[in-house]
């Protein structure tokens, strides 16, 4: 217990300084803009199918719980604000944060660990590069902009999925569906929402680039990296989709935004 | 000239390098020969700064590594070439831009022409030519080994270092990896340091052989001496040397 509180703080501290490393190299010897978009471009390609329809059935799920909630109330009108409210404030997010750890996240931490153990990573300091500005800059700047542009894709496929549902399962008009949107869902929502994927971008590409460029140990060891990456990502994701929350809750108190 | 002054290294409780002196005279080849995880891999990385030895020194042309930053090894590191024990060649690149890597970062003036001659001329050393489209993955585990040769010595490194060449490679890419490093090592004037299990090809072409047990020198000197060592270590390795050639 004891020992794995102490590889806990030992990981969230070497995350930490691996992340400072980054963003020095980030701010002294950028990578090449080519680069970038290279990574922006295989993560957003490997991953918008998916995370579209993810995204979709996410609204859709929403929409058939809210649906049999509400209905004994004869609210139905309000079905979609509310359906898009919990989708892009907190469910959305979250469990299209959490597909992305396992795509995304495992795929990268699996790539680097392999370039970690085959000795690509120490050739590369070797032929007198910076690893971290060759091959960790690149992918951290991708995964944090794909991620955000994915998970607000996803985001606005769970409006669709909703409304296809509304209309499907409800019978609501999409029209009907879409009217009370901007009652309930306000643009604070959406900037709440925003945030939260932009958060949930920057943990996936901290720790996914983190456990792969410091994994040891062959084959094993890149397996390890690949499960501590989806399992630290995860609880991550969770932790900071609370702190979040309550950060936003407390802005919205301080500065009186309205709705919900 | 690299020299060795007492150098100490410790994986934890474990200790790997126990006291490791030598020097080897500028245009050497030295082989360091032992059986697996007695430091041979340790005691390379230890030269150009991939790891650092726990206490000790180590003198690059003048210069002590020990305790250098990344920064203040670059200029030791341009000065070595590493090939690692496996081909370590970037899965994203062409054979042609894994080459270029390093004369890239090098040599950041050179026009792509002269590049591409520098690419196709260290590509000829290594007698592979018309893969520089190809990636790693679509040419075999030898040719790979070769290619990381050739991109070693693009930088024009003046001390090479072989971290087991020839691992898992068959008797005839073996032989030809072998006379590659002899050939490149008179070729281009450099110090070699070859971490190796294979004596026949170390009586062969090495100027000075040293023989780790459990992170010690237990036996060095030249191919001829080796020959008439009477250490229990040198004497199996011998054996195994002579029953290789004889089987060839």
């Amino acid at each position: 217990m004891v020992k794995a509180a102490v590889n806990l703080v030992e990981d969230i501290g070497g995350c930490v300084l691996f992340v400072r490393d980054v963003l020095r190299t980030a701010f002294y010897s950028p990578c090449t803009y080519e680069s970038i978009c290279v990574q922006i471009w295989k993560v957003t390609i490997q991953s918008l199918p998916t995370t579209g329809m993810a995204g979709f059935f996410v609204g859709a799920i929403m929409t058939v719980q809210f649906t049999m909630q509400i209905k004994t109330f004869g609210a139905l009108g309000y079905l979609g604000g509310l359906s898009t409210s919990a989708t892009i404030r907190e469910v959305g997010p979250l469990l299209i944060a959490f597909l992305l750890s396992g795509k995304v996240g495992a795929f990268t931490s699996a790539e680097l660990g392999t370039m970690r153990v085959t000795e690509q990573i120490d050739a590369i300091r070797c032929l007198g590069a910076n690893p971290i500005q060759e091959i960790i800059l690149p992918r951290f700047i991708g995964i944090v902009i794909s991620s955000f542009f994915l998970l607000a894709t996803g985001l606005s496929m769970s409006i669709f999925g909703g409304l296809l549902l509304g209309l499907l399962f409800s019978g609501i008009n999409p029209e009907e569906y879409l009217r009370h949107i901007p009652t309930i869902v306000s643009s604070y929502s959406v900037l709440s929402g925003l945030f939260k994927c932009l958060v949930f971008a920057l943990i996936l590409a901290s720790v996914c680039t983190y456990k792969g460029y410091t994994a040891h140990g062959g084959a094993k060891g890149v397996g390890q990296s690949v499960v501590a990456t989806a399992v630290m990502t995860m609880v991550g994701i969770v932790v900071a989709d609370w702190l979040t929350s309550f950060l936003s809750e407390t802005a919205l108190k301080l500065f009186g935004g309205a709705g919900a | 000239m690299i020299a060795f002054n007492h150098v100490r290294k410790s994986f934890g409780s474990r200790e790997v390098l126990k006291g490791i002196s030598f020097a080897v005279p500028e245009g050497h080849i030295l082989f360091i020969l032992g059986t697996s995880g007695t430091g041979k891999s340790v005691l390379l990385k230890t030269i150009v700064g991939l790891l650092q030895p726990t206490s000790g020194e180590i003198s690059v042309d003048g210069v002590n590594v020990v305790g250098l930053d990344e920064e203040e090894l670059f200029p030791i590191r341009r000065k070595c070439g590493m090939v690692f024990q496996h081909p370590a060649l970037f899965d994203s690149l062409s054979v042609f831009e894994n080459v270029a890597f390093g004369i890239r970062k090098h040599e950041p003036d050179l026009s792509e022409k002269e590049i591409a001659q520098r690419v196709s001329q260290c590509l000829e050393l290594v007698h592979l030519q018309g893969i520089e489209n190809k990636k790693p993955g679509e040419i075999s585990y030898g040719m790979q080994k070769r290619v990381s040769l050739a991109r070693t010595v693009a930088v024009r490194p003046r001390i090479l270092l072989f971290d087991e060449p020839t691992t898992g490679l068959d008797p005839v890419t073996t032989r030809a990896i072998n006379h590659l490093i002899f050939e490149l090592s008179r070729k281009l004037k450099t110090t070699s340091l070859v971490v190796s299990h294979d004596m026949h090809c170390a009586l062969e072409i090495a100027d000075h052989i040293i023989m780790l047990d459990q992170g010690q020198i237990v036996d060095q000197g030249s191919p001829a001496q080796m020959r008439e060592s009477k250490h229990p270590l040198v004497q199996d390795f011998l054996r195994e040397a002579i029953d290789g050639e004889s089987g060839s």
